[in-house]
């Protein structure tokens, strides 16, 4: 080391600034390309950190949660609960027995392990409030079995005395 | 003949540039010093007793002095400067301290009454301690080169009957050479054995001869020098740390895939427990918690809606809050509406938004939250 600073020492003025110079703009090129390296690694360890932290949350839970599911089902008959087909072919069987007209969106479901959630969305068209209302009452004998998530209601455009009825429901199965 | 030294290389480590001046163009007194004078001081004291001693003021000379703080005296040195050639001052550009031979064998510890000789070419030198660290004189007689031993016998016992009495003579062979001070930047070292002797930087300053002014230039030229080094010095570790850096960032690299992998392994498996209890709390809600649209929109729309208000549609937000869009001719009416729906006791919260008025029909969304199990399931007639 002595040696060398004998050798800096020894330099032109011009040299040593030069050197000093060269020196520095070195240390700042690398300075700024590692903190952006640096500050990329933080970001990204500092999100795994948080996922694996949120994973073994969820782990550990994991006994708990089967045990809520298990709960949840326990006082579920499996023989009346729906999977997709029957729910649609429930909802059908309902709006025809009330005398409304019903379409329907392709069921989506939902499945776990020893149980599966399915959900449709149907509408009711041009019906009147009390045949709505009897269609509604049918639909909530099925509870919990059947169960209503969203519901909307407005009169129709051409006939306000009319209603038509948009409404998302599901149904849980128990796989056997 | 100014005489400069060579440096010898020893482990690579060089020796600081010195130039030491041939003791015969010098003359050197003891002057006496206040012992508590500061280092300021002394170097007034110094050029004032120079001025008293020298026969030519001292911007003719080239002097320097040699004194230890507490030190009752202090040894002055000077060299006409006519006695030096163009040439020769221009050699000692670069060098870190130029001084007389004997200045350079002025450091280290010395026992009273000790008389120090130094042979050189150009004759024999006697540097005289009586007590303390500062000599009581230096005195320099001419040798031939081709002198017998006889008459450097008797040059040799002229200069210690001139020097007073000594206890102990040390005779050196051969004139001092700068070698390089281990472990420490702040000395000059200087070896002519079988004596080493040690002078601090600072004591140093003030033994070199050179014109003042120009030490002051070349001072501040070194302090510059000095922080360009720690500069550069600088600059070269921040490299060398972020070098590290990168490697550490190189070996976190591996460590952090590794987690990654921990985390795309235990993906699925978290997914599924998820989506278990998103299912559980959803089959939970079925039983527990059901969504009443009919029963919200008959309370709402029951005996206390004035008649000019017209429900145009209603969608249920959530368990418990029923969006109805409506129309009146009679806006004022909405108010009172308002306030009767916030007064049920079923209803937690009644807002209304997006009110706009056209052909004297106002439409309006209210906002209706319940209270929880405040709705009762309608019993099918």
């Amino acid at each position: 080391m002595r040696s060398f600073k004998a050798y800096f020492l020894q330099r032109l003025l011009r040299e040593k600034l030069l050197l000093v110079a060269i020196t520095a703009l070195v240390a700042v090129m690398l300075l700024s390309a590692f903190s952006k390296r640096a500050a990329a690694f933080w970001r990204t360890q500092r999100a795994t950190t948080v996922a694996l932290a949120d994973q073994q949350q969820w782990l550990r839970d994991r006994a708990a949660i089967e045990a809520h599911a298990q709960q949840a089902v326990k006082n579920l008959d499996p023989a009346r609960t729906l999977d997709d087909t029957r729910l649609v072919g429930e909802l059908n069987a309902l709006a025809r027995s009330e005398g409304v007209r019903f379409t329907n969106d392709t069921p989506q479901s939902e499945r776990s392990g020893q149980f599966a959630v399915h959900t449709v969305q149907f509408n009711l068209q041009k019906t009147d409030w009390e045949s709505l209302k009897r269609f509604y009452l049918e639909l909530t004998k099925r509870s919990p079995y059947i169960g209503i998530e969203q519901f909307s209601l407005q009169s129709d455009r051409a006939s306000p005395m009319q209603l038509n009825a948009s409404i998302r429901v599901s149904s849980v199965e128990i796989v056997r | 003949m100014t005489q400069p030294s060579p440096n010898p290389p020893k482990a690579g480590v060089p020796a600081a540039k010195v130039v030491l001046l041939p003791d015969a163009l010098f003359f050197a007194r003891a002057i006496p010093m206040a012992p508590a004078a500061t280092s300021a001081e002394a170097a007034v004291q110094a050029e004032l007793g120079l001025e008293a001693l020298a026969p030519f003021p001292p911007a003719q000379l080239y002097h320097g002095f040699f004194w230890v703080p507490g030190a009752e005296r202090a040894l002055v040195f000077a060299a006409y400067r006519r006695r030096f050639t163009r040439e020769q001052v221009e050699s000692w550009n670069g060098a870190e301290l130029v001084l007389p031979a004997f200045a350079a064998l002025l450091g280290g510890e010395v026992s009273p009454a000790t008389t120090l000789l130094v042979t050189s070419a150009d004759g024999l030198t006697a540097i005289h301690w009586d007590q303390g660290t500062v000599p009581a004189a230096v005195l320099f007689r001419p040798l031939p080169p081709a002198a017998d031993d006889a008459e450097k016998a008797r040059v040799r016992d002229e200069l210690l009957r001139a020097a007073g009495g000594s206890r102990e003579v040390i005779e050196l062979g051969a004139p001092p050479e700068p070698v390089a001070a281990a472990g420490s930047e702040d000395e000059f070292v200087f070896r002519a054995e079988p004596r080493v002797s040690r002078l601090p930087a600072a004591l140093a300053v003030t033994m070199d001869v050179r014109d003042k002014a120009e030490l002051a230039a070349l001072r501040r030229a070194r302090a510059r020098d000095v922080m360009l080094w720690r500069g550069f010095l600088g600059c070269a570790a921040a490299i060398g740390l972020i070098v590290l850096g990168w490697a550490a960032l190189y070996g976190a690299g591996f460590w952090q895939k590794g987690r990654e992998l921990k985390v795309a392994a235990q993906q699925p498996v978290v997914d599924q427990i998820m989506t278990q209890q998103s299912l559980a709390t959803h089959i939970n809600e079925l039983s527990t918690k059901r969504l009443l649209p009919l029963e919200m929109i008959s309370l709402v729309s029951g005996t206390i809606r004035p008649v000019s208000i017209q429900f145009l549609r209603a969608t249920t937000d959530g368990l418990y809050t029923l969006k109805v869009d409506a129309q009146t001719t009679s806006p004022a009416e909405v108010s009172t509406f308002r306030s009767a729906l916030a007064d049920l006791p079923a209803c937690e919260k009644v807002e209304v938004r997006d009110q706009r008025t056209r052909d004297n029909v106002m439409t309006f969304t209210l906002v209706i939250t319940f209270h929880p199990d405040a709705l009762k399931p309608a019993a099918a007639s």
